[in-house]
């Protein structure tokens, strides 16, 4: 569209004075936005035309500000009340007004109020849902903190288990009681076993160059983190190893499974 | 608070404007105290619609403008209003026409001022199409032109009408 032609086309006056068609004011607002030329030739001809209209304009009777000052502002103050009988002709229907704004008002409140009840459930649910993780989190941490407790125990002995060839990048760890002989694993990084096998913790001793294991239990491995197991309690051990055994575990272990294990 | 508010709102448009929309609603309706009734009609309106008000399209000034020629032509087309003027002995046009002549005061200032300037043909457009509120179609009818040249001579009339106001 050539901008210029349209603008000096008589349409910007047209719309200004309100002489255009419904389509044509609409195409005129709709050019408005995309070219800022128009929107200044339009309000270069409003302040022209505002000139011109307030060039010795009359002055209204001096009454006239008062009646429709007091028309404003009592309206306002008092609340209007619905006539019984029929308003004369030619007056501002008031009962017409009034029950046409009521039931707009009660649109608006059914609206409104399905609007707060569908936020008032879906608060409640949400709170449901922060209710139970919170539940979850602090069960995790009063397991967290039991299993440090029992490892912070004196005269617990830590002992590092490091991958092997198998699973170089695994690590774990025993705590292991020397006074009660209690045994607790802490599993730092082990790849999930296949489904029909599982861990198992061996003590090692080495006796007269002959190695003896120890099985000191199945690890059922849970997803959660920093979990501390409670294993078999073990009275000797020079070493500790975990290998990946047949479900229902084994008697002796499989060496050529070893995953982790800790220095002799 | 809000009180004083509103006051100085209202004080702040009647003394800014009031003699602008008194004038052009004289222009439209000849009858003074008709002229009246829709001058507060138009500040009424203006009050309670002041929140449709759109910056975007245009000056608060046009807005009103158009809201009390857009009153003033109702009242003229009334049926109220045409009840009373057939107890004139004159025709509604005629009457009409007699308004325009009778009260050179009205037709003195403001935007009929400068319609005095444009050739007769085009004054007739204006008149019709602004102070009067007849469509496009209506005045084809009334002056016996095809709607296209109505269209083409009342765009030529506003161009002439700008160059007056500019």
């Amino acid at each position: 569209m050539n901008i210029k032609e349209y603008i000096s086309s008589g349409v910007v006056e047209g719309y200004v004075l309100g002489l255009l068609t419904a389509q044509e004011r609409f195409e005129f607002e709709q050019y408005c936005e995309a070219y800022p030329e128009l929107k200044e030739a339009r309000t270069a001809f409003e302040l022209a035309l505002e000139k011109q209209a307030m060039e010795n304009s009359i002055i209204p009777p001096a009454d006239l500000r008062q009646k429709i000052a007091s028309k404003i502002f009592d309206e306002n103050k008092t609340a209007p009340v619905i006539p019984i009988q029929a308003t004369p002709p030619g007056k501002f229907n008031w009962a017409k007004f009034v029950a046409a704004a009521s039931v707009i008002l009660l649109v608006g409140a059914i609206w409104w109020s399905m609007n707060l009840k569908n936020e008032n459930d879906k608060l409640k649910s949400d709170n449901v849902a922060l209710q139970n993780d919170l539940k979850n989190s602090q069960d995790s941490i009063a397991q967290i903190i039991a299993g440090a407790n029992h490892i912070q125990k004196e005269g617990m002995k830590m002992v590092g288990l490091n991958g092997t060839a198998n699973s170089p990048r695994s690590f774990a760890t025993v705590y292991w009681d020397t006074a009660s002989h209690d045994v607790y694993l802490l599993v730092n990084n082990l790849p999930k076993p296949p489904s029909d096998e599982h861990y198992q913790l061996w003590a090692l001793l080495k006796t007269n160059n002959q190695l003896q294991t120890i099985d000191l239990g199945m690890l059922q491995l849970s997803q959660k983190p920093l979990q501390v197991y409670k294993m078999t309690n073990a009275r000797e051990a020079q070493a500790f190893a975990i290998t990946l055994e047949k479900k229902d575990g084994n008697p002796d272990p499989n060496l050529q499974k070893i995953y982790v294990m800790s220095d002799l | 608070m809000l009180n004083e508010q509103s006051n100085d709102a209202f004080n702040y448009l009647y003394d800014n404007y009031s003699g602008a929309i008194y004038t052009i609603i004289n222009q439209i309706v000849p009858d003074k105290d008709m002229a009246s009734d829709v001058m507060q009609e138009v500040f009424v309106n203006i009050w309670r619609k002041i929140n449709t008000y759109d910056a975007g399209k245009g000056r608060l000034f046009t807005w009103m403008l158009n809201i009390a020629r857009n009153a003033s032509i109702d009242k003229v087309r009334s049926k109220g209003y045409r009840d009373n003027q057939k107890n004139q002995p004159m025709t509604e046009n005629e009457s009409r026409g007699m308004a325009m002549s009778t009260n050179p005061m009205v037709n003195d200032v403001g935007l009929k001022k400068v319609l005095t300037k444009l050739n007769e043909e085009h004054r007739k457009l204006i008149d019709l199409s602004y102070f009067q509120g007849f469509t496009h179609e209506e005045i084809a009818k009334l002056m016996g032109i095809p709607l296209g040249t109505v269209k083409t001579r009342i765009r030529t009339a506003i161009i002439q009408l700008r160059k007056m106001i500019a």
